[in-house]
């Protein structure tokens, strides 16, 4: 049972003065924080605005965070209470019904919601990212595979992943880091130049 | 990169990683922007696998930095850690970035180059029979267009310049940016030099009399 | 967060027009329409390779359209440090090698988004035969390859590899009537961001110490007698007509230059008069010459006694052709009234 401690040691740097570390705990929850925000708002630039705001409010509420309960778990009240907020503040009608169940991760089509959206912003390369997340993990071996979609699809802990693979909790690190190298290494050929890395060209 | 350092972030992001190393890595967390880049990408790899799209919400750590820079601290910085400003935030996936970028991309630019040396595989052919629609060439030459009879200018560079300027917001977007590129280069004018007939041009005088 | 800002609804215009276009558009021309809509209207990031003359350059490009003002930055990653940077009709060139900085108020009359440049009607048909040459994949992205040829020797032709699901052109070819490539232009990265934040616009170059040139539009009030008014080319290659005119004081001059702006729909010269004439002793006076300044030309040459000079992306011929025939006179004013 997770007892926090990666987001408590970077809490604690926080609350001791430390910006770049509320910089890293950002970084992890910025998109679970915005994929939960759009259940609330359908605009994919609003959403965005609206998790910047709950980032910020969670920043300046942080002196008075105690540990009580996970970090994750009190960012995502405020960010469900910052969405809701939003919305009711638009006059739209106001969300009644039941979304704060936490772990129901939906996935969406960026392109479906092109079609409704009223701004088809964030146009990057998408089927070119979808495409080379795929390939990369199509081409994992099995072992990688159903470790990090164990971890990241199904939330397991590593002694729950090894109990389920049959192996030891050091080989499940090992196979979650080896396969996140893997799928990194093939995502920064996309980003960081259509034409890939210089060293593997040619 | 340290792998073995790699491979504790990667454990301490699935808040795998026993406490003392996790204190220890926070620190360098905070402050390293490469390991912070990775963090980063981890975060990123995580939404992918769940299929969603990488992109949503992947500028929100930025804005939030910059935003924060004029915030004040939580507390006393007793240590005085460093704070690095919205600025300096690793943007990963962004193709920008100081000099390790410059360096990247010229290294790109060399086998781009050396890619294009060699005859296209498979050459375009153009449907139309007009005479110039010529097959495209890999662009191993350039030619400069001439003018016949042509005297150097004598402009000072930056006036020819500041005109380049003037015309430019009255190109196609795709002329403006060639026209400003030019311009980025160290010699804002080349003078062209006289000569003799270009040959293959023809002389353009004789359209002097098509007017319309 | 607020109903759909004209901004907006052009680029979802553009999108759904390239949506649409992979069923049904052939047309090759509406390519170049979606790749100058997507160039103005989309938020962009990318570092692209432009090759001239034999020389190859690295250059970075970031666009930004926020509700029609857009902000453009252009920087050169090769080292002269150099960086162009547009904020609505103001831009500032950055020249740390010249310790100069260049402030350009452009003419406020073009509209912010698509009313600025050129735009292809029958009549330019007349003068280049666009086609679509074939489909391929560039850097693994569909795109369709574009060719715009001239049909004389007045203008040059472009091979374009457009993007067929963002319409930006992924690589651009200049070339001449004959197929020889003058210029080229490849993206090495491309990023379409939905958002950019303003620091991205922010120059890198310190300028203390740098001399600043600016220039002005002409401020409104009655022209002198030597206003742009009384300035028109008589005659011009088939398929130019005059498309704007105005006057302004280019950065570091005192007097204001007449500006007239030709095109054919799709290449476009500019000339300048310098309204200011004097007597210059025979020896002094400038002789009529020619330059390249990247893949466009110029020709400078004196007509009454007024210094004029033709700027454009076409060859050398055809910057002569036209500044060579700017003529000044009463029969100016009726000749070649602007179009459009």
């Amino acid at each position: 049972m997770s007892a926090d401690v990666s987001d408590l040691s970077l809490v604690r740097r926080v609350q001791s003065g430390d910006k770049g570390a509320f910089d890293a705990l950002v970084l992890k929850y910025q998109h679970k924080v915005t994929k939960l925000v759009m259940r609330y708002v359908r605009n994919p630039a609003e959403a965005e605005d609206i998790a910047q705001e709950a980032f910020i409010k969670a920043y300046r509420a942080l002196a008075q965070f105690r540990g009580d309960s996970a970090f994750y778990t009190w960012l995502y009240r405020i960010a469900i209470n910052t969405a809701k907020n939003a919305v009711v503040s638009r006059d739209r009608s106001p969300v009644d019904y039941d979304l704060d169940t936490q772990n129901s991760d939906e996935s969406y089509e960026l392109q479906g919601r092109m079609k409704d959206a009223e701004t088809p912003e964030g146009l990057v390369l998408t089927d070119e990212i979808r495409t080379t997340v795929n390939a990369a993990m199509d081409a994992l071996p099995e072992d990688l595979r159903t470790a990090i979609v164990l971890r990241e699809l199904e939330g397991l802990s590593y002694e729950e992943i090894a109990a389920s693979m049959d192996c030891p909790v050091g080989t499940v690190r090992s196979r979650i880091f080896r396969a996140r190298e893997a799928i990194d290494r093939r995502l920064r050929e996309v980003f960081e130049g259509g034409l890939g890395r210089a060293e593997e060209l040619g | 990169m340290n792998e073995e350092l790699d491979s504790q972030l990667s454990a301490m992001f699935d808040d795998e990683l026993p406490q003392a190393e996790c204190e220890l890595l926070a620190l360098r967390l905070s402050r390293d922007r490469a390991l912070q880049a990775r963090w980063g990408r981890y975060a990123a790899i995580g939404a992918a696998v769940r299929g969603g799209d990488i992109r949503l919400g992947g500028m929100v750590a930025y804005e939030v930095s910059s935003a924060l820079a004029s915030e004040p601290l939580l507390a006393d910085a007793r240590e005085r850690p460093m704070q690095p400003t919205g600025l300096t935030l690793a943007r990963w996936w962004r193709p920008m970035a100081g000099a390790a970028l410059a360096a990247s991309v010229a290294a790109l630019s060399i086998l781009w180059l050396q890619q294009n040396s060699l005859p296209a595989s498979a050459p375009l052919v153009a449907r139309s029979t007009a005479p110039s629609a010529a097959p495209v060439e890999a662009p191993a030459s350039y030619v400069v267009p001439r003018a016949l009879e042509a005297r150097a200018m004598r402009m000072p560079a930056t006036e020819l310049a500041n005109y380049v300027v003037a015309h430019s917001q009255f190109s196609t977007p795709v002329s403006r940016g060639s026209l400003l590129s030019a311009l980025m280069a160290s010699e804002s004018a080349a003078v062209g030099a006289p000569e003799q007939a270009a040959g293959a041009a023809g002389d353009p005088d004789h359209h002097a009399d098509d007017s319309p | 967060m607020q109903t759909t800002r004209p901004s907006d609804r052009l680029a979802w215009f553009v999108f759904a027009l390239v949506v649409a276009s992979t069923a049904t558009a052939q047309e090759p021309r509406l390519w170049l329409e979606r790749m100058n809509q997507a160039l103005t209207a989309r938020n962009y990031d990318g570092v692209f390779a432009h090759w001239q003359d034999g020389k190859v350059e690295m250059l970075h490009i970031v666009h930004r359209n926020q509700n029609g003002a857009v902000t453009e930055r252009l920087a050169s990653l090769d080292g002269s440090g150099r960086e162009f940077i547009r904020t609505g009709n103001e831009l500032t060139c950055y020249l740390p090698d010249k310790r100069t900085v260049i402030v350009e108020t452009q003419s406020g009359e073009q509209g912010p988004l698509l009313a600025g440049f050129p735009t292809f009607d029958e009549k330019s048909a007349d003068f280049y035969d666009i086609r679509e040459l074939t489909r391929t994949r560039l850097n693994r992205r569909n795109t369709r390859v574009i060719a715009v040829t001239p049909r004389d020797e007045f203008r040059y032709g472009y091979r374009l590899w457009i993007d067929e699901s963002t319409a930006m052109p992924l690589k651009t070819q200049l070339c001449d009537a004959h197929g020889r490539i003058i210029e080229q232009v490849v993206f090495a990265s491309l990023t379409l961001a939905s958002r950019i934040p303003d620091s991205a616009f922010k120059p890198e170059v310190a300028t203390d110490g740098f001399q600043w040139l600016r220039s002005a539009p002409r401020a409104a009030g009655p022209e002198p007698a030597n206003a742009s008014a009384l300035w028109s080319a008589l005659k011009l290659p088939p398929g130019f007509r005059m498309t704007a005119r105005s006057a302004q004081i280019m950065p570091g001059a005192q007097d204001p230059v007449a500006h007239l702006v030709f095109s054919d729909g799709l290449a476009s010269v500019s000339v300048f008069v310098e309204t200011r004439s004097e007597v210059v002793p025979a020896d002094q006076q400038p002789v009529a010459g020619v330059a390249n300044v990247g893949s466009a030309s110029a020709f400078s040459t004196v007509i009454d006694g007024h210094k004029v000079t033709a700027v454009g992306e076409v060859p050398p011929a055809t910057v002569r052709f036209i500044a060579s025939s700017v003529k000044r006179s009463e029969a100016a004013l009726s000749a070649a009234s602007p179009g459009h």
